[in-house]
């Protein structure tokens, strides 16, 4: 006896789809007309699974470099490949379904629901009505969206939401390879950030190649696996990871379009647990000061901090504050928090603005595991010694 | 005299006046009781003046849409399509009429020539202009994803255009309703045909004229009425 197959569309997803690898072989593009090329001998590849940033200044091609990847445009010469496999062999519609779209403006369908916009693609390759329905749902909780929202147009959402559903509806059917132009660029910083954390928590979840375009070198940094700089005239100026282009620029292009501040963006890349943390003396309120003042000799932080009984943060104490009997948590100044997973460049920032220039450094439960200090941050940004040139065999 | 060959249009339709000559009827005036016993007189010529309306409506916006379908994608067709259906527009209905008398004679035909010819113009533009209104992001995105320019057509572009598409067409029933009471020069008949048969009798002109004016109003609701049913989006609370 022999099951009778399922419906081709209806075969269920396998349980990751693998990323693709991306490909661009010398591709060039250019306008009739046009004296310059738009894109000049782009050679680059993203390894699957890596998220390609391609950065640069308005007019340097870095959008025209996404479309060609799914044929919206196509290049003049050189080539493509996906997998190994050029694009210049698939129905540019057949491999447009198996690739994530999203772009600035959303794109969202305004006369179709959040429900309805997220089922174009499964519609397209003949999902059934109920696997469909299933997907959405999953959709709309791996972007943060309540299920409430699967009725509503577009109109009715805010930007930020918007752009959620356009997230949803790039991943519909799970595809290898994500692009994305300035998704996030007309959104407020506040709710922009928010998402630039929810598409790293999605990647590292499940690993798609995904090509990113934006004009804005700080998204670049944070985001991207690898940055590929462009340059006006669709020359590619850089590719490297950000930690590369913020330690060694190939040129002036590239360190001016960085900023001057690329010592601090540096900071961007590195996370709290990453820096040594400090011991700091830990008394509780009521301690008698003596046996706190004891205490500081064996700490490497000179201030003591008082904590609450379950271990979390309460107040700095200092000389005049043990002049007390007793410890009085109300007398000391008010603690920096930061979290062992916030990155550096936040962290340093919540330090400065306190007047005591260390931070406790807190657990998830909110608990003391260390004292991040402006000096461990400074040493962080002290030049890294030079990478070893390789040297003439003696 | 130039109406001459079409003055037989309206002959059914002279009234008794052998009545007192102090008579309302007599008096050209209003005359209710005239209105209820002859009421259904009129309810031939109104088909009639509802069928050349609603044919004319349906074949100039097969027309008007599959050149406007043609002209979205090849927008150099844009205005010589205009040009055309500008000069149609602009022919004096009667003129028309005569012109095509020599060709399809007396009838039907005649009028729906001319009835169609004068839609085409105004739901032309409107299924230009809404194409043209859709949101150029949404289409973008729709190819990005893989529909084809023919499902980007009818599954983004053309629902998103109905709105503009629908004004266009309430402009032409609206339109048409009148002009179809001209229609009767051409021995096409329609509520033209009583209307003009007797201008002076007030009763006349008000029944013949007024049905005129209640099938523009319902042609209008039912136009919206689609239009309603085809754009929930629109109705939205924000």
């Amino acid at each position: 006896m022999t099951v009778p197959p399922a419906p081709a569309g209806d075969r269920p997803a396998a349980a990751t789809t693998p990323a693709a690898e991306l490909r661009f072989e010398e591709v060039v593009k250019r306008y009739p007309g046009a004296d310059a090329a738009t894109i000049e001998g782009l050679s680059l590849t993203v390894p699957a699974g890596e998220i390609l940033v391609l950065v640069g200044p308005s007019g340097c091609g870095k959008t025209t470099a996404m479309r060609m990847v799914n044929r919206m445009i196509e290049p003049t010469s050189g080539r493509i490949l996906i997998a190994g496999r050029p694009t210049a062999e698939r129905e540019p519609a057949e491999l447009r379904r198996e690739i994530g779209y999203v772009i600035q403006q959303t794109g969202l369908f305004p006369h179709r629901t959040v429900a309805d916009n997220i089922a174009t693609v499964p519609r397209l390759l003949d999902w059934s009505r109920d696997r469909i329905a299933a997907r959405t749902t999953e959709l709309l909780d791996l972007v943060g969206l309540d299920a409430t929202f699967a009725g509503r147009y577009p109109t009715q959402l805010s930007g930020g939401q918007r752009q959620r559903v356009g997230v949803a509806r790039a991943l519909a059917v799970d595809p290898p390879l994500m692009l994305m132009d300035e998704p996030f660029g007309a959104i407020d910083p506040i709710t922009r950030d928010r998402l630039q954390n929810e598409l790293l928590r999605l990647q590292r979840a499940q690993p798609r190649t995904i090509v990113f375009v934006t004009h804005d070198i700080d998204e670049a940094i944070k985001l991207g696996d690898r940055v590929a700089v462009m340059r006006p005239g669709g020359h590619l100026a850089q590719y490297a990871t950000p930690a590369e282009l913020l330690l060694a620029p190939a040129d002036e292009f590239v360190e001016r379009f960085v900023g001057a501040d690329r010592a601090l963006k540096r900071l961007a890349l590195g996370r709290v647990r990453d820096l040594p943390l400090e011991r700091p003396a830990l008394v509780r309120h009521d301690d008698p000061s003596a046996w706190v003042r004891a205490q500081l000799g064996d700490a490497e932080v000179p201030y003591p901090l008082v904590v609450d009984p379950d271990g979390r943060p309460v107040a700095w104490l200092d000389e005049d504050d043990l002049a007390a009997e007793r410890v009085d948590a109300a007398a000391g100044s008010p603690v920096a928090i930061v979290s062992r997973d916030d990155v550096l460049r936040d962290a340093f920032s919540t330090v400065l603005a306190h007047a005591v220039q260390y931070a406790a450094v807190v657990d998830d439960a909110g608990a003391v595991v260390g004292v991040l200090s402006s000096d461990a941050v400074a040493r962080e940004l002290a030049p890294a010694p030079a990478p070893a040139e390789p040297e003439p065999a003696a | 005299m130039i109406a001459a060959p079409l003055a037989q249009a309206g002959e059914g339709f002279v009234r008794d006046r052998s009545g007192d000559a102090g008579s309302c009827v007599a008096r050209d005036g209003v005359c209710p009781d005239w209105i209820a016993d002859n009421l259904d007189r009129y309810v031939d010529p109104l088909l009639r003046h509802v069928l050349l309306t609603v044919v004319a409506l349906a074949i100039g916006f097969a027309i008007a849409f599959a050149l406007g379908l043609l002209a979205h994608r090849r927008r150099w067709l844009v205005a010589p399509i205009v040009q055309v259906t500008g000069i149609l527009y602009t022919i004096p209905s009667l003129a028309l009429f005569f012109l095509l008398l020599p060709l399809t004679g007396r009838g039907f035909l005649t009028a729906e020539i001319a009835l169609v010819s004068y839609t085409l113009l105004i739901i032309f533009r409107n299924v230009i202009a809404g194409l043209d209104g859709v949101p150029a992001d949404a289409v973008d995105a729709a190819r990005g994803m893989g529909l084809t320019d023919r499902e980007v057509l009818w599954r983004v572009e053309l629902p998103l255009a109905v709105p503009e598409i629908a004004a266009g067409l309430r402009i032409a029933a609206t339109t048409t309703v009148g002009l179809a009471s001209l229609a009767f020069f051409a021995g096409a008949g329609g509520l033209g045909d009583p209307l003009y048969a007797d201008l002076n009798f007030k009763s006349n002109v008000l029944v013949a004229g007024g049905l005129c004016v209640l099938l523009a109003i319902v042609l209008d609701l039912a136009v919206l009425a689609g239009q309603r049913v085809l754009t929930p989006w629109t109705r939205v609370a924000r």
